[in-house]
């Protein structure tokens, strides 16, 4: 290592910041306008917030992520992270406001009476009155799925992510200045309740965000499979980041090819292995017992176009990535790690757009009684195309814009903060340590 | 070489702790480490130790002889709990031979010092329990004298085995990890092996460790191959160390049984076989390390360490147990409801509880310092996880298939004396190889150790004296 070029390394965001969240802010709020007037001209609402849900899950996991990998450094007391470990804190800090793009799919959960986003916001009640068959069913869960305990969850969520991303990242910055190693054992002491804090409302999010679009399905594994991908966002996000700040001239000395690397391997291990392995888990434990109230889950996504979509998460967040990022030669060339980080930014878009759009009304399903190949008969029928994939401009630009924000956001939060934790007592072991 | 008394146990950001105490040099610690093996007798506890564990093994001998004789109802598998004890043995020691294989690999990739000084009776023991585990599903098929129709083997009565049953998958996913572990153990252990045999002192020892030395010599180009190779073994083995208990879970989940079929399984099961995996580990490293005078390498913040670990993986273990029980009444399934509630208050009650206390209450303690630094304490937890662990594998087994969806079939399940001397038994041969491995192997990895220390660091002088952690 260059101590000379050390020393002379931009750390700073400086003129970029403003550049950077007041243009992309700009853009993202832009966006989100226009997807609401695409939204009104295709007249489809239900659509519309779908698209959102998948926006917002697709950015919040990332952050998760964020908050995760923060967490987690000071856990496991790592060394090799911390000059890494101010942009993942700099992710993790949207968590403080992002619980305001989170008002309008409360605003649908307590005005949807129709149940369009959430079936179940139609109440058991008046599903009954439909002679829906999954009336009963709803009426047990009502003591968990209503408006009141969701929006609640959801409150003490977001209270809670607030609290731990306002802790760890406003210490880390404190130490900044203060230089105080003090603050790294507060932080370490209190990682461990942090960690289980951040387990339970995670995937109690994932459930009550996700799972719940299809009220009658379930799966234990769910939280868990939400968690896998947020690595998956997180980890590329990370990469991606760090590849333009470096671009641009910022931290250019201090973050290493070595850190690149062991981004790599994060990606590699959570966000490619570690997703396969519970998304295939929970496939193929549901798949092997085959029984129908979980099925039907994973049949719509093997109808029409979904069955494409399904195979190319198969294929592209799992089986290319993993051979393409097997070797430590794509993990040791930046603008090659780059590119498989922004692919794989793309597919765990698909992967969010996978768990909430496919859709068929139970009725279909039920209609055919278990018989699959005439329930794929009933689907190619011209009166079920609107159930099939049909990709909306707004999906795109939903997404796009809440990205914008996200990184607007991060920009924001470490507006003016040096972009490398420097007091961080170990720095040095960061900065010095070498993959065998 | 000093001998003053260390404390490696603080937690300061500011500098990492040394994890090998009183050694300065490295030929102390080849001394210290062959010692184990070069003295002329074992410690009087070593002979004790192998004489109740040898007669267990005995017991348990002759008792696969009266099995074979008599037939499979010398046990208390009974309709409907055609899984009894066998199953509940056979889950617990896959569960127990997960340590290692995670400490050696998974830990390695993790760049963890301090699984040096443990990582070699980590994974010995492993191998040792895996051999617990694979006999009790081959005695438990009936007639044993046909048990090689679980492998592929082309036959004249061209039978094949059903490949849809994660019963065979279990075949191959034990054989695979065992092999592997195996290899990864012994390939460890070369460098260390010719240590042995360039200290002997009689021709009988010389040749012996010559053989499974393989002709080490040290060179750079021996240590270069080696270094490959051990990386390529920790790679292949990490995926192993949760494929072994996914499959082992899929043997549960895959079926409709009520609670058996959760999709959290796979995860959940390789968390509780890390946790009890573990908690062995400790049983047997806290004698270990006093008897054999190891307490310099296997210190207080390694052992430490590893109670923090165990409750890690204990949390993971009550996350899946919160989950399923959510689930159980979220799905609004029945049979999946009762089956829970079932378990807490029904007639396996009794098991529930002590599976709760012993794997998400007690382990608790772990959250305070003087609780993970405390011998006795650490000692009685860790004893607690072992029986709490198997109970978990008896509740899962016994009250899902007492109580199935047939009322006209429940019964209650009472194990026989002879499953009970079996179950310990398996305890006498898992402490017999133990015993075995302790009194004529390298019980630390020498050359790891060495690694770790600050004199193996080329730029110590710059640096504090001390091993990073």
């Amino acid at each position: 290592m260059n101590a000379a070029a050390l020393a002379r390394e931009d750390r700073y965001l400086g003129d970029l910041g403003p550049k950077l969240y007041v243009r992309l802010g700009g853009i993202g709020l832009g966006l989100i306008v226009v997807s609401l007037v695409l939204g009104f001209f295709a007249k489809d609402w239900d659509r519309f917030w779908r698209a959102y849900v998948v926006a917002y899950c697709f950015v919040i996991s990332i952050c998760l992520g964020g908050l995760f990998f923060t967490i987690l450094q000071h856990l496991t007391r790592a060394g090799w992270s911390v000059a890494i470990r101010r942009i993942s804190e700099g992710l993790a800090s949207n968590l403080r406001w992002l619980w305001i793009l989170f008002i309008p799919i409360v605003w649908i959960v307590w005005t949807d009476s129709e149940g369009g986003l959430y079936h179940w916001t139609l109440g058991a009640e008046a599903m009954r009155e439909m002679g829906g068959a999954e009336a009963g069913l709803l009426a047990h869960k009502e003591a968990f799925l209503n408006p009141m305990f969701w929006t609640l969850r959801a409150a003490l969520y977001f209270a809670i992510w607030f609290a731990l991303a306002q802790f760890f990242v406003g210490n880390s910055i404190a130490q900044d200045t203060s230089g105080d190693p003090s603050i790294t054992s507060r932080m370490q002491a209190l990682a461990a309740p942090a960690m289980i804090l951040y387990a339970f409302t995670q995937t109690f999010a994932a459930v009550d965000w996700l799972m719940t679009l299809e009220f009658a399905w379930y799966s234990t594994m769910f939280g868990v499979y939400f968690f896998a991908a947020s690595c998956c966002g997180f980890g590329a996000t990370m990469i991606l980041l760090i590849y333009f700040l470096q671009r641009a001239g910022r931290v250019t000395e201090s973050i290493s090819i070595e850190h690149y690397h062991d981004m790599g391997k994060f990606l590699f291990a959570f966000g490619i292995v570690f997703w396969a392995y519970i998304a295939y888990s929970q496939y193929m434990l549901i798949w092997y017992a085959n029984m129908p109230e979980e099925t039907t889950w994973f049949m719509v996504r093997q109808l029409g176009s979904w069955k494409g979509l399904s195979l190319l998460l198969i294929l592209g967040h799992f089986f290319i990535p993993f051979f393409f990022l097997l070797t430590r030669h794509t993990k040791r060339v930046k603008g090659v790690l780059a590119a498989a980080a922004a692919w794989m930014v793309a597919i765990h878009f698909i992967d969010m757009y996978w768990l909430v759009m496919p859709m068929v009304p139970i009725e279909l399903v039920q209609s055919v009684d278990g018989d699959y190949a005439a329930l794929v008969i009933a689907f190619q029928a011209p009166e079920n195309a609107a159930y099939d994939l049909n990709w909306q401009l707004f999906d795109v630009t939903l997404m796009l814009g809440f990205a914008a924000l996200m990184v607007a956001g991060t920009a924001f939060g470490l507006r003016s903060r040096s972009l490398v934790p420097e007091q961080d007592p170990r720095l040095a072991e960061s900065l010095a340590f070498e993959n065998y | 070489m000093t001998t003053l008394p260390l404390d490696n146990t603080f937690d300061d950001p500011t500098r990492r702790a040394p994890l090998v105490l009183n050694h300065d040099d490295f030929g102390s610690v080849t001394n210290t480490i062959c010692g184990v093996n070069e003295r002329p007798k074992p410690p009087r506890a070593w002979y004790i130790a192998f004489a109740i564990s040898s007669t267990f093994l005995m017991v348990l001998g002759i008792l696969i002889g009266y099995l074979f004789w008599t037939g499979v109802g010398v046990w208390g598998n009974q309709n409907p709990a055609m899984w009894g004890f066998p199953i509940v043995n056979f889950v617990f020691w896959v569960g127990i031979g997960h340590a290692g294989t995670l400490i050696s690999a998974i830990l390695y990739l993790f760049r963890q010092k301090w699984r040096t000084a443990i990582n070699r009776f980590a994974e010995a023991m492993t191998i040792f329990a895996v051999i617990c585990a694979g006999m009790f599903p081959g005695i438990h098929v009936g007639r044993v004298w046909v048990s090689y129709w679980l492998f592929p083997i082309p036959n004249q009565m061209e039978m094949w085995p059903q490949f849809r049953s994660p019963l065979l998958w279990d075949v191959f996913a034990v054989g695979t990890y065992f092999t592997v572990s195996l290899l990864f153990w012994y390939v460890g252990m070369i460098p260390d092996l010719a240590t042995l045999r360039d200290r002997a002192t009689t021709k009988l020892k010389a040749i012996s460790y010559g053989i499974f030395a393989l002709g080490w010599r040290g060179s750079m180009r021996h240590w270069h191959r080696y270094e490959r190779t051990y990386l390529l073994l920790a790679a292949l083995a990490t995926p192993l160390v949760l494929s072994v208990h996914s499959v082992v879970s899929f043997d549960f989940a895959v079926a409709q049984v009520p609670g058996w079929h959760t999709t959290i399984f796979p995860p959940y099961f390789v968390a509780g076989a890390i946790f009890s995996g573990f908690a062995m580990v400790m049983t047997l490293a806290i004698p270990a390390r006093q008897w054999w005078g190891l307490k310099d390498f296997i210190t207080l913040r390694h052992l430490e360490t590893m109670n923090k670990i165990i409750l890690v993986t204990g949390s993971m273990v009550g996350y899946a147990y919160i989950m399923e029980f959510f689930t159980a009444w979220y799905s609004g399934a029945m049979y999946e409801s009762f089956a829970f509630v079932n378990r807490m208050f029904g007639q396996y009650a009794w098991a529930y509880w002590i599976m709760v206390t012993c794997n998400v209450i007690i382990p608790q303690l772990f959250w305070f310092k003087k609780a993970r630094q405390s011998i006795p304490i650490m000692f009685g937890i860790c004893l607690l996880v072992n029986v709490g662990m198997w109970f978990e594998r008896f509740v899962i087994i016994v009250t899902s298939l007492s109580q199935d969806h047939l009322p006209a079939n429940w019964d209650y399940f009472h194990p026989t004396w002879v499953d009970l001397t079996m179950l310990a038994g398996s305890f006498g041969l898992f402490m017999t190889l133990f015993l075995l491995f302790i009194r004529y192997l390298p019980v630390i990895a020498i050359a790891e150790v060495k690694a770790i220390m600050p004199a193996a660091n080329p730029h110590a002088h710059d640096h504090d004296k001390e091993a990073s952690a």
